[in-house]
């Protein structure tokens, strides 16, 4: 279900795509958004206003992820933490775009409504549950829920403290149960 | 904390927040790699030699490969190392530019994306390109228009590697004996090429 659980396995990978990057440096960065772009794309549909943006995100971090990368020398490449590098391109990216949109979580709501896909889970209600979570709450928890990233790739990131990111995470899911609790009182 | 957990340990709601993680359209690696000019566009079309894969970046076609050669998208892809994805056809600026070099022998009008091909090869192919539809140049031609005299056994050999066949006339480059010479495809393809340009009588 999640799209990159934090195993062994995508350890091997990463190291593969870094090699194949300062091999063969285009089909190495095809292998990179083979392999991170759908993470990116899930978590930025629930940091952004809806499909579209999170399409955009997840183009664009890779667009300066590429200007990036044939830039940097292949020491630097071999020693590159691509994920959690990538998530911190995309969350300024998503963090700019939520800065130009004059009403930001009000707006997403109807949006998601509209434009998103049947799911069987209440969407718009989720929507309105993240959106009453602050920037860095909203971020830490779905990083760690929706991708399934550890707390150390979410704490470089996000170029904060691993403790913080722990508080973070606890306080947005105290909320949650907190807002949802709410929801159940309002609708008897 | 949150750190360790394994799924059969999750609350009902860490659970629910995994089940909002949802999957990009398809066309999105795509639409991402060949915007940067990471990976090609491939699709069919006819030539004068039956069906043939052309792909392309944003800067011109990067290769070309009959059908017969590798029928399948799969090897084609595996051929020209750089990673294709399949389209349903060439757009159609280049459709037509192509399908008019194709036909009249004259490739002038079509862009072409050397990128990645080595600095002997390209200056191989750049001369090659300069020969007529209808005449032929020895491989001894091409080493003295590319400045290396001594090369001519290099060039038939870049020139048997040309990624981009037919629009590259490699076709055109005969043994100084008059004989034809190798062919990537056959010396009988040869022959029939440069009969129907009528560079050699049949």
């Amino acid at each position: 279900m999640n799209a990159m659980p934090h195993t062994a396995d995508s350890h091997s990978r990463g190291r593969d795509i870094r090699r194949i990057l300062i091999e063969d440096f285009d089909n190495g960065f095809t292998a990179m958004v083979r392999e991170y772009q759908p993470g990116i794309y899930s978590g930025a549909r629930r940091l952004t206003a809806g499909p579209h943006d999170a399409e955009d995100v997840a183009q664009d971090t890779f667009v300066r992820a590429y200007k990036a990368l044939s830039e940097y020398e292949p020491e630097r490449i071999a020693e590159l933490k691509i994920r959690p590098w990538l998530w911190t391109i995309a969350l300024n990216l998503c963090r700019s775009r939520a800065r130009t949109k004059a009403a930001e979580f009000e707006f997403q709501e109807s949006d998601a409504a509209i434009t998103d896909e049947p799911e069987a889970f209440d969407e718009a209600a989720w929507v309105a549950r993240l959106g009453s979570l602050n920037d860095a709450q909203r971020t830490a928890v779905v990083l760690r829920y929706v991708l399934d990233l550890p707390i150390a790739e979410i704490a470089e990131a996000t170029e904060r403290p691993v403790g913080t990111v722990k508080a973070d995470i606890s306080r947005a899911l105290d909320r949650l149960r907190l807002t949802m609790k709410a929801e159940v009182l309002h609708a008897r | 904390m949150p750190d360790d957990t394994t799924h059969a340990d999750m609350t009902e709601l860490e659970q629910s927040l995994t089940a909002l993680a949802s999957m990009p359209p398809d066309s999105l690696l795509r639409r991402t790699v060949v915007s940067v000019g990471s990976a090609d566009e491939a699709a069919t079309t006819d030539s004068p030699i039956g069906p043939v894969w052309i792909a392309w970046s944003t800067r011109g076609v990067t290769a070309v490969s009959p059908l017969f050669a590798s029928p399948l998208f799969d090897d084609f892809a595996l051929i020209h190392r750089r990673t294709a994805f399949e389209a349903n056809h060439l757009p159609n600026e280049l459709a037509e530019a192509v399908t008019s070099a194709l036909d009249s022998g004259d490739s002038a009008g079509v862009p072409i994306d050397t990128t990645g091909i080595g600095t002997f090869q390209q200056a191989v192919l750049g001369a090659c390109a300069t020969i007529p539809a209808g005449q032929v140049r020895p491989y001894g031609w091409i080493a003295s228009e590319i400045n290396n005299p001594g090369s001519v056994r290099a060039v038939g050999s870049a020139l048997g590697k040309n990624p981009i066949p037919l629009l590259i006339p490699c076709h055109r480059v005969v043994r100084s004996d008059g004989s034809l010479g190798n062919y990537a495809f056959g010396a009988e393809i040869k022959h029939d090429l440069l009969i129907r340009e009528g560079a050699i009588l049949a």
